[in-house]
């Protein structure tokens, strides 16, 4: 058996392009495996950090878990718990901590607002440790290093801190260390007095931190402080406080790791197509020796090992070479990451034994399966025929499979539009249909192949004459090869079609959201993306209310609230003003105009599904007041911004601590001329830079930005299944070639140029590529059709195809055909005519 | 040469132009190649000069490793020599390109390989008319369907070669040879893999070509019996001219290969 493996290697060059895809998606799933293993022990490791010199934090308990990406607002402390924390025995030292909305504004008088994160201030704490300079005193201000370092903020400089009240002047003195016990994407921390001005109520605190004495146990001090707190109000390990916020952090990047191992996946799935292709090739092409070996008495299932041999030692080396490749991906990511804006504390990359497990296994159990069917194959060589060294059978064709595939294809469009249109579960639905669409098209693209092909080369023929009509030749010869070759390159760009109409859609709705339903003049929001946790400070607002040029203005604002166990969100508007900023249906204006300062009004759509109606109470639990029952006052179908709840601007302030506005609707006063009007309202927010006054139009381009921005990373990253779909094409022809070395100097000897025998390889190429890209296209629209449709309710009303983008796609890919026969078009062009001919194979 | 001329009429035309020639059909000088290098050297053609005349069928024979089929290699520009020229008609094969080498064989030369002499995926036809084809040119269908019909392959134009006997194949060949109406003919060993009578009935349509068509042919071949075809015998051995037969038999040829293996 060694002695058959030993043989089989020297086909070890001809594997090297399926090794390749391997390579590349094994990568992937290490890579996601090791970022994320990166990415928690980087929180880890911070929440040890020095920073946590206090042991113990006195707080409110929280009424709900927060969502991703943020802590749960707790209701603040009364000052006077301090004094009787202060009298629990075994403590060294207690502070008050005072935490708020304090955004700065960078030299450029910029705010600097990272994305999807609040900006806090915090008072001063014993326990904070500098980088740089000293503890703020009045007029000054401590910030975080990393705002530091990014914004070139230096000791000495002044810099201008706007608050929910107002705004001042600082002095930095002194440089933070970053740490992660709060969650914020900026960090300034002033004197207490100061701190308790701006940031906190007065008499109120947010929370007290303990140190403990040295020789006492934390735990035994936090058990006696909670046997004295009043309900409500907790005593926590400092390192809780750590964990929670480095949970919260890591929570926020969860989304990635599905995500990344879905492309792998897809990945995966192209590259077991390419492995299937090859070693149905390799096997054809070893007729001879197999036969060879049967006749010398080597068993079926000896041949049978041989291959899965192969297959396993191709697998087992790609997936190495691919753990390599995902512990740079991870690097890559982790750069790009942090290029989005999303602070990860540095660490260095953290490789365990899982990363490489994960992308072993998924490797080497991809080969293997892929490898099985030409296996099978390899064992059903009969000696004679192979010893005859009859010419390898070209794969029939049974007219047998259009009937199942058909069947299989239109039963999953039924199920695919079923579930899109919610007439059945959706994502069950859809999902099944999916796949029973790619396991129809799967039976049906092999007959396909060959009418298809003739369609595609037909122009092709009338360029190039005789090359282009044997490639097409070449091309229907074994319509299973070009198939799955075809099918590689289709998923890919089925999938980046896919993202292509989701954003094309998402933006026509958009579009056609704000020229409809808009009726404000003004839209101000922070410069961060709408629906972050940060926000605009009150301040806006209230300016804004004191421009003469201003007539109306409508504020809304979101929180988070807790429904059971799980977490809402919900506006807050004014109803009195909100229809007059955006038009709504006239039963939802209805609605509107029925809420007040003690109901909710509910989306019709979850109020059907929760078995709710008007007149119920909804038990919500808000961070600061508790669970209170809210009776629904209306039901409604549109809102200004989407969402399922909503309650008034009063009932909001009542509930929550941080009034921080979403957006600041404005209609200009009449009675001005509308361009100087607006100009002059630009102009008096002009040092408010947290504050981004947008006409209809910039909204516009502001959200197509914002769509771009997370839809063209994932198009970018399933470009990689493109990038194999074509090292598959690259494969195919370099193995057909070999395939047919003889063929290729027959037609040299009898007078093909080296030039029609390159255009006869990139043909074929073309071809296959544009058989490829055109199914990929035909994917896109159907299963972009089901995504839009799917996700009407969510505000994308719209399906458009961007015929100029699929248009470019399928262009580029067939194109791109060109590029994947250069090599092997070369190596054909380069064989020696009587080299070829005497190849003996 | 016009449409209007029958069949008959465009042969004898084409038999007259070619024994009009003045330069035989290709001729060799000094030709040597040397195949290897240091200790593994190989003079696989020694300094051989031969000339081929036109109109004729000339085999050339020799034990294996005499260098015949590299001299069939070199004079059908399929290989390059060391030193020394080959000629097609007057045109030195060292001077030219690699394209237009292609284009020699292309046009003016036909080739009747030992095996795989067809494309699996071309009909008999479309093989027949490949080099055409490959030149952008079409066929005359008048000499096409001459040809088709002399080696018999009429009903099976429409099959692959899947679906041809070797003898079928090997007449594909020689009709896709004739097709283009080359200077010349090379066949390498073209009965090596038929039986007796697959095999001398390809030999019986290579005579017709030259006797009636005014063909020229070169093969290469170590059956005396194959050789019993030709006009004219050229012995190989070590890569050396070292005999020729004109109007050989078989038992001729026989004695003299077993003079030259001894």
């Amino acid at each position: 058996m060694a002695r058959l493996v030993r043989a089989a290697l020297t086909h070890a060059g001809r594997l090297f392009g399926i090794a390749l895809a391997v390579t590349l998606a094994v990568g992937l799933v290490s890579g996601t495996f090791i970022l994320t293993d990166t990415i928690a022990s980087a929180f880890q490791a911070a929440t040890v950090s020095p920073n946590s010199t206090s042991d113990i934090v006195v707080r409110a308990t929280a009424g709900f878990t927060a969502q991703a990406n943020s802590l749960p607002e707790r209701e603040p402390l009364p000052e006077s718990l301090l004094a009787r924390v202060a009298a629990v025995p075994g403590i060294q030292a207690l502070w008050p901590t005072v935490q708020g909305y304090a955004a700065m504004i960078d030299k450029a008088g910029k705010s600097i607002a990272p994305d999807g994160l609040p900006t806090i201030g915090t008072s001063w704490a014993p326990g904070d440790v500098l980088d740089a300079g000293r503890a703020p005193r009045p007029g000054e201000v401590a910030i975080d290093t990393t705002t530091a370092r990014r914004y070139h903020l230096h000791l000495g400089d002044n810099i201008r801190i706007l608050f929910q009240g107002g705004e001042q002047s600082f002095t930095i003195a002194g440089v933070l260390r970053r740490s992660v016990d709060v969650v914020a994407a900026t960090k300034a921390t002033f004197d207490p007095d100061t701190a308790t001005h701006w940031l906190g109520q007065k008499g109120q605190i947010n929370a007290i931190a303990v140190k403990a004495q040295p020789g006492s146990t934390p735990a035994a001090i936090r058990a006696r402080i909670n046997a004295i707190l009043p309900p409500r109000f907790e005593a926590v390990t400092a390192h809780q406080v750590a964990d929670e916020a480095a949970q919260s952090w890591t929570k926020s990047l969860a989304f990635l790791s599905p995500a990344l191992l879905l492309l792998a996946g897809v990945a995966l799935v192209v590259g077991a197509l390419l492995i299937a292709n090859t070693f149905s090739i390799l096997v054809g092409q070893r007729t001879r020796e197999l036969g060879l070996l049967r006749a010398l008495g080597a068993s079926p299932a000896q041949l049978r090992r041989l291959v899965l041999a192969e297959a396993t030692a191709v697998g087992l080396s790609a997936s190495l070479a691919g753990i390599a490749i995902g512990f740079g991906a991870a690097h890559g990511m982790l750069a790009l990451i942090r290029g989005a804006g999303l602070a990860v504390p540095a660490s260095s990359v953290v490789f365990r034994a899982r990363s490489a497990l994960a992308g072993v296994i998924c490797g080497v159990t991809v080969t293997m399966v892929a490898a099985f069917l030409p296996a099978r194959r390899a064992t059903l060589v009969s000696p004679v025929a192979a010893l005859n060294g009859r010419e390898t059978r070209d794969d029939l064709v049974r007219a047998h499979r259009i009937g199942p595939g058909a069947a299989a294809t239109l039963t999953g469009a039924v199920l695919l539009a079923a579930g899109s249109l919610h007439a059945l579960p959706t994502i069950v639905a859809s999902a099944v249909g999916a796949g029973a669409i790619l396991i129809g098209l799967a039976l049906l693209l092999p007959v396909l192949a060959g009418p298809a092909a003739s369609l595609i080369s037909a122009p092709l023929v009338r360029l190039f004459g005789q090359p282009a009509s044997l490639a097409r030749q070449n091309a229907v010869r074994n319509p299973r090869r070009t198939a799955a070759t075809a099918a590689a390159l289709m998923i890919g760009i089925g999938l980046v079609g896919v993202i292509a109409i989701v954003t094309a859609s998402m933006k026509a709705s958009a579009t056609k959201a704000v020229r409809e339903t808009l009726r404000a003049d003004l839209v101000v929001m922070t410069n961060g993306s709408a629906g972050s946790s940060g926000g605009l400070p009150a301040s806006v607002a209230e300016r804004l209310r004191h421009t003469p040029e201003v007539g109306v203005v409508s504020e809304i604002r979101a929180g988070q609230w807790g429904l059971g166990d799980a977490t809402e969100t919900l506006l807050a508007i004014d109803p009195a003003t909100v229809t007059r900023m955006h038009e709504v249906d006239a039963a939802s204006t209805a609605a509107v105009r029925r809420l007040d300062d003690t109901g909710v009004l509910v989306r019709d759509t979850v109020a059907e599904h929760h078995g709710w109606r008007i007149g119920d109470l909804v038990p919500m639990t808000f961070a600061r007041t508790g669970t209170r029952r809210l009776p629904i006052r209306g039901l409604f179908s549109t809102m200004a911004v989407r969402t399922d709840y909503v309650i008034s601007l009063e009932s909001f302030a009542a509930n929550y601590a941080q009034p921080l506005t979403l957006v600041v609707d404005v209609k200009l006063a009449k009675g001005f001329t509308p361009g100087t009007a607006e100009a002059n309202v630009r102009k008096v927010m002009s040092d408010l830079p947290v504050a981004k006054v947008m006409d209809r139009s910039q909204l516009l381009a502001s959200q197509q930005a914002q769509i771009d921005k997370y839809l063209s990373p994932v198009a970018a990253l399933l470009g990689l299944s493109v990038l194999i779909g074509l090292l598959g094409i690259a494969n195919a022809l370099a193995l057909s070639i070999h395939e047919r070395t003889r063929e290729l100097g027959l037609l040299r000897a009898v007078g093909m140029a080296r030039s029609q025998l390159r255009s006869m390889i990139r043909c074929e190429a073309v071809v296959i590529a544009a058989f490829g890209s055109l199914l990929g296209l035909g994917l896109a629209v159907g299963f972009g059709w089901a995504c839009v449709t799917a996700v009407r309710d969510l505000g994308v009303t719209e399906l458009v195809l961007p015929v100029g983008q699929l248009g470019i796609l399928v262009g580029a890919a067939t194109a791109a055909g060109l590029l994947a026969a250069i090599v092997p078009a070369r190596r054909a062009a380069n064989l020696q005519v009587l080299d070829a001919l005497g190849d003996s194979r | 040469m016009t449409m209007l001329m029958t069949a008959p009429q465009l042969v004898e035309s084409w038999a007259r132009i070619a024994a009009e020639a003045p330069a035989p059909a290709a001729r060799a000088v000094d030709a040597v190649k040397i195949h290897g290098r240091g200790n593994t050297v190989v003079r696989a053609l020694d300094g051989v000069t031969v000339e081929l005349e036109h109109n004729r069928f000339t085999a050339i024979m020799g034990p294996s490793g005499s260098g015949k089929s590299t001299l069939l290699h070199c004079l059908a520009g399929l290989d390059t020599l060391t030193s020394g020229h080959v000629y097609v008609g007057d045109k030195d094969l060292g001077d030219l390109s690699e394209r237009a080498l292609t284009r020699l064989r292309r046009d003016r030369l036909g080739f009747i390989f030992q095996a795989y002499n067809l494309l699996p995926t071309l009909t008999a036809a479309e093989n027949i008319t490949l080099p055409l084809a490959l030149a952008g040119r079409r066929a005359d269908p008048l000499w096409l369907e001459l040809v088709v019909d002399v080696v018999g392959l009429s009903d099976r134009l429409n099959h692959r070669p899947s679906e041809l006997s070797g003898g079928e194949q090997l007449r594909v060949a020689a009709a896709r040879a004739l097709v283009s109406r080359p200077e010349i003919i090379f066949a390498d060993e073209p009965t090596g893999s038929l039986d007796s009578r697959a095999g001398s009935s390809l030999l019986c349509f290579l005579r017709r070509a030259v006797d009636d068509f005014g063909q020229t042919i070169v093969m290469v071949t170590h059956d005396p019996v194959a050789a019993s075809y030709a006009d004219r015998i050229v012995f190989l051995a070590d890569g050396r001219v070292v005999d020729e037969m004109l109007e050989p038999s078989v038992e001729r040829a026989v004695e003299h290969m077993k003079h030259l293996g001894s």
